[in-house]
């Protein structure tokens, strides 16, 4: 029998190795990226698999010349740039805190983050029934308290603020990615900056932040992609069935897409509206990729 | 001296203060659960009508919901940990032609937007007759997950190479080694995506909204489909019960974070996901 080369033999084992995600990821995402590219170029309106024909780039004309997804993309964009610093802040400022020497952190932290794993709909049925709610909720008993108030929390005027109330609640999901980076920072830069008379706030800005642009930046990655795609809770907080339609102020791009597809059977013009967001999120992360040599610190120089 | 401990003091009032913040919406979630059907919401505790929680399994059809739950999560989460292990080790410890390429492959599925995939995967489903199936996580339980994928590749770079050349010398195949050195020191890892993975699908809604019909829908979809009406006409959605079944569909996720807490802590520092 004739000897396999080590470099052969792992090269098959490579293969064996990652054949049952590759079939899948072949079959069962780039498939139907392609064909969902395609579709989006067809008039299928959900019937007419059998008989599509090509209409050209109208399908994506439409989303342009489309009011409610150009409104709907604006409050996207709106929705993310305050809803990924503020949670990116609420996240790292409690893992700053719990980074202290302190008593019951390992409670503190499970406190923090227990927000974060809660199902969806469970955390928009308590917000929208028992805080935001109009008749004796307890968010309007609060500001109330203040002399504020009463608030429609989930009318025109406030839904937006609410949604990102609610997401804020929920921030603390990073702290442990967060920690886990703060461990990664070597004592003996803390000690030498100690000796040097560095104030807490100069060791947090000259050293802590720095070193943590790299665990900074892949959380606001995520968090542009996760919001940009956020579609849930607006229409969970809207009504109690899936298809319910959302107020303006929260209904956003997705929620559109979504709308489109399921409440009005227009699948092609879904799948156009789905792959302009799809190209907007990649010019957007090559954009932050290409700026993070700005930003993001590599104690190896970059790799 | 005396600075310190004012400073360690406002930090305890701090963290109590918040801590009290992000507790109190659970806090009103269980004490509304507890209270009398159709009062306004409440904020202190006005009774314990435990009822409440058989009430919110016996005016849908919970059990059958959780029953659903359960069998996609007993099918998808063994195989998706086991799967994204196996990738993630070829990844981290083998270099092959292409894998590089097939490297980027999986961060780029990362970044994909699920949701542009979804219609031409119903498609697809559609036309192989497994719409109203389990089938579909089946499937992407072979698959694996991409995040998870890079999760052990992160985990798996970090071991030592002289333990894998020490078992290499004594003749073990690469398939041996993976099984018998690398998973036994992955446990934390292991474990932090067994539970992260259960918690994405358990409480995974859409999903199952698009590729089931609603017998076979599990509890999270049931509960944003299925309104808790008292028996007998009238329209009217009780909150308090809906709340209690809320809470009983997140005490899996609760039980499950603080029994594998100490792994997701650990997981994710020996992990050292960063871009």
């Amino acid at each position: 029998m004739k000897q396999i080369k080590p470099t052969t033999r792992r090269s098959i084992a490579f293969y064996l190795m990652i054949a049952p995600w590759l079939l899948v990821f072949l079959s069962f995402s780039l498939f139907p990226l392609v064909y969902g590219f395609y579709l989006s170029f067809t008039n299928y309106f959900g019937f007419n698999l059998e008989d599509l024909s090509l209409v050209g780039l109208k399908n994506y004309q439409n989303v342009f010349s489309d009011k409610d997804a150009m409104g709907a993309l604006g409050r996207t964009f709106l929705f993310a740039v305050i809803n990924v610093p503020l949670g990116t802040v609420i996240a790292l400022s409690l893992a700053l805190l719990l980074n202290h020497n302190i008593r019951g952190r390992g409670v503190f932290r499970t406190i923090f983050y227990i927000p974060s794993i809660m199902p969806a709909i469970v955390t928009t049925m308590m917000w929208k029934n028992i805080l935001f709610t109009g008749n004796g909720g307890i968010l309007d008993r609060i500001i109330g308290v203040f002399g504020l108030g009463p608030v429609n929390w989930l009318g025109y005027d406030y839904a937006l603020f609410s949604l990102i109330l609610m997401s804020s609640w929920g921030a603390g999901g990073g702290i442990l990615i967060y920690l886990a980076g703060l461990k990664g920072v070597p004592d003996e830069l803390y000690e030498s900056a100690a000796i040097d008379g560095a104030s807490y706030m100069q060791r947090l800005f000259r050293i802590t932040l720095p070193l943590l642009t790299p665990v900074i930046f892949f959380n606001v990655l995520m968090g542009i992609i996760g919001t940009l795609q956020q579609y849930l809770q607006p229409i969970l907080l809207a009504g109690d069935q899936l298809l319910a339609r959302p107020i303006k102020p929260i209904y956003l791009y997705v929620v559109h897409a979504f709308q489109q597809i399921f409440a009005n059977q227009r699948f092609a013009y879904g799948m156009a509206l789905l792959w302009v967001l799809f190209i907007i999120t990649l010019l957007l992360t090559l954009v932050v990729f290409k700026t993070s040599r700005l930003w993001v610190f590599y104690e190896d120089g970059g790799d | 001296m005396k600075r310190i401990s004012l400073s360690r003091t406002l930090l305890y009032a701090v963290l109590l203060f918040l801590s009290f913040i992000f507790l109190f919406p659970l806090y009103l979630a269980v004490i509304n659960s507890l209270a009398p059907w159709f009062n306004p919401p409440t904020a202190v505790p006005t009774a314990f009508k435990w009822e409440n929680y058989y009430w919110a399994t016996e005016l849908i059809d919970f059990w059958r919901y959780a029953r659903n739950s359960l069998i996609i999560a007993i099918i998808y989460v063994p195989l998706t940990t086991l799967s994204s292990g196996l990738s993630g080790f070829a990844f981290a410890r083998l270099r092959a032609p292409g894998s590089k390429v097939l490297f980027l492959c999986v961060l780029s599925t990362m970044m994909l937007p699920g949701i542009v995939t979804q219609i031409p995967t119903y498609i697809l489903f559609f036309r192989f007759n497994l719409i109203n199936t389990y089938i579909p996580w089946l499937v992407w339980g072979i698959g694996g997950s991409a995040f998870y994928i890079f999760m052990y590749r992160q985990f798996f770079r970090t071991v030592p190479l002289e333990l894998e050349e020490a078992a290499r010398i004594d003749g073990c195949s690469i398939f041996r080694i993976y099984w018998n050195i690398f998973l036994p020191i992955s446990l934390p890892v292991v474990a932090t995506v067994t539970i992260l993975t259960f918690h994405g699908n358990w409480n995974d809604i859409m999903g199952p909204f698009m590729y089931l019909r609603e017998a076979r829908y599990p509890l999270s979809t049931a509960l944003s489909m299925v309104g808790y009406k008292p028996p007998g006409g009238d329209n009217q959605t009780i909150m308090q019960v809906t709340m209690a079944a809320g809470l009983l569909l997140a005490l899996p996720i609760m039980v499950t974070f603080f029994i594998g807490q100490k792994y997701i802590v650990e997981g994710i520092v020996t992990t050292g996901i960063k871009g």
